[in-house]
């Protein structure tokens, strides 16, 4: 039942494995850390078991992607390409094994690991840090891949910003992703199978990350699908002054104004509240109809 | 104001090159941080850090009172260069809901530069002043070179550093925690402390550059501004609440 089309006009079919995401389908990526010290779970799905526990959670909450990392995004202790492999390889041909037909993201900015992970049975590349290595979009040619293209702002991988400045910070936004987006379909991604990311926080002060929610309707009016990823981020935090274990509710406010902007994709600790905002968001604008409603009505 | 010192850069005199030492023994000096934090807007509903800015107001305070004929605001920027005297503080560049440049038709200043005209103007300062950017990377040499420079534009000079430490100073830091940020602080401070401006000269580029201290050009244009004195001076203060070391002191003449 479609109520609505109008919100979707000009967003294209997402293909991510072998499955199709129209325009109007918001879809939410599980975060599944294979790290002892990201900055949210603080390790919770280190263990190996823990982590396909996380995944078979997370598949029955409604995820509609998981995304693997082994790296975690802030400064520390180097992980290697070859630690990295170890975190994260077994780890998602494990995955693929469960759940044949589950869309696997793989977050990773190199493309020694991306070739292994994509070799194992990962559908999508995300490269969070805005195409830091070039090889990166040839890899997921290859494989027939995703490609999630971010803007970190020009910063290297695992780096803070420090006195980051725009003269206006979505046209930065707009211009390096869409290049990047370009770039990959002329290496041979399908376009079909490439997301825009604005990456909130990265290179990025509190009030650019707010001011790029604000104008992500800019980023959706360009056709590329738009994920974000919001989940539990210190512009939060610094909004609502807010530490990491109380930032639930802005996240999920955020979640909405981007939903209703047309962001596409959502990237998520918490599947079954993001999940229920995307739905009543879908609802109000027309786009989904409500699960059960009777009342007035009997 | 004395009508030969200028309003805007593009009307300075030439250096008096015909100066010795002694002529330069008016110059004195500020350093603030160029932290964009320092804007009270920016650091939204809670002022986060009121002791730093009282700190840098005391030392433009400072500043003001001495009774430059002139005050160079020198601080990190895109390139080594001049700005428009009339310039002010931008931050739609940092937080574009605090406003857009609007009609305003001169080019917005480099952070520091804009944070420094703001104390300025905030301290009650009404005269001549030049705004000169250094690019982060200038080298030593040049950046003593245009501190001698600039100490000869007139009998007292007033020079606002904006300029701070590394940014590496603990793992929540910009940079993350570096074994070598808290050493290359500590020197400066002491430098600072005990007026041994000589001790400025040598800071390592390489080092600095790797500790994210875009200052350093600031403090060797300090250096060279005010050689072969110790100068009495004042710590306003010193602190990292962030992981990045800023420093505040007058400097006396």
């Amino acid at each position: 039942m479609t109520l609505a089309a109008s919100s979707s006009a000009g967003q294209r079919v997402l293909r991510l494995g072998g499955s199709s995401f129209g325009p109007q389908q918001r879809l939410v990526m599980a975060i599944v850390n294979r790290t002892p010290d990201s900055f949210y779970d603080r390790g919770a799905t280190w263990d190996e078991a823990a982590a396909l526990d996380r995944v078979h959670a997370v598949v029955g909450e409604g995820a509609d992607i998981v995304d693997v990392g082994g790296v975690p995004a802030a400064p520390g202790t180097e992980v290697t390409i070859a630690e990295e492999i170890r975190r994260t390889v077994p780890f998602v041909a494990a995955v693929r094994a469960a759940y044949p037909q589950l869309v696997i993201s793989v977050d990773t900015w190199r493309h020694q690991t991306a070739r292994e992970l994509l070799a194992a049975g990962a559908d999508l590349l995300n490269d969070t840090w805005g195409g830091w290595d070039e090889r990166l979009p040839e890899v997921a040619a290859e494989y027939g891949a995703g490609l999630i293209c971010s803007h970190a702002g020009g910063l290297p991988p695992r780096t803070r910003p420090h006195r980051m400045e725009y003269d206006d910070v979505m046209a930065d936004v707009l211009e390096r992703t869409l290049a990047l987006a370009d770039r990959a379909v002329a290496l041979g991604v399908d376009p079909a199978r490439i997301l825009i990311d604005p990456a909130h926080d990265f290179g990025k002060n509190t009030w650019h990350s707010l001011e790029v929610t604000r104008r992500l309707g800019e980023m959706a009016a360009t056709g590329w699908p738009v994920l974000v990823s919001l989940s539990h981020k210190d512009f939060i935090g610094e909004t609502l002054n807010a530490e990491r274990n109380e930032r639930l509710t802005g996240t999920l406010a955020t979640s909405a104004i981007c939903a209703w902007l047309g962001a596409r994709v959502f990237r998520a600790h918490q599947v079954t509240q993001t999940r229920q905002v995307l739905d009543m968001v879908s609802a109000i604008r027309g786009e989904l109809a409500p699960a059960r409603a009777v009342r007035g009505l009997a | 104001m004395s009508s030969r010192l200028p309003g805007r850069c593009a009307d300075l005199p030439s250096p008096r090159g015909d100066r010795g030492d002694a002529a330069r023994a008016g110059t004195f000096a500020a350093i603030c941080p160029p932290a964009p934090l320092l804007a009270r807007e920016l650091t939204g509903l809670d002022p986060v850090v009121p002791e730093l800015r009282r700190a840098c107001a005391v030392a433009v305070e400072r500043l003001v009172r001495a009774g430059p004929e002139i005050v160079v605001i020198v601080g990190p920027g895109p390139r080594t260069a001049d700005w428009p005297a009339s310039g002010r503080l931008h931050l739609s560049a940092f937080a574009p809901a605090l406003g857009t440049l609007g009609e305003d038709p001169e080019p917005p200043l480099p952070l520091a530069l804009g944070l420094g005209s703001r104390l300025l103007d905030e301290g009650g300062y009404r005269g001549p002043r030049l705004l000169r950017s250094v690019h982060h990377d200038e080298p030593a040499a040049a950046c003593l070179r245009l501190g001698d420079e600039l100490s000869r534009l007139g009998d007292r000079v007033g020079l606002l550093v904006m300029a701070d430490g590394s940014a590496c100073r603990s793992l929540r830091a910009p940079g993350y925690l570096h074994p070598s940020a808290a050493a290359f602080d500590a020197t400066l401070e002491q430098a600072v402390r005990d007026g041994d401006l000589g001790a400025l000269r040598a800071m390592d580029e390489s080092l600095a550059r790797e500790l994210l201290a875009a200052g350093r050009a600031g403090f060797q244009v300090l250096a060279g501004a005010m050689p072969g004195r110790a100068p009495a001076t004042e710590i306003l203060y010193a602190g990292d609440p962030f992981g990045v070391y800023y420093l505040v002191a007058w400097l006396a003449g």
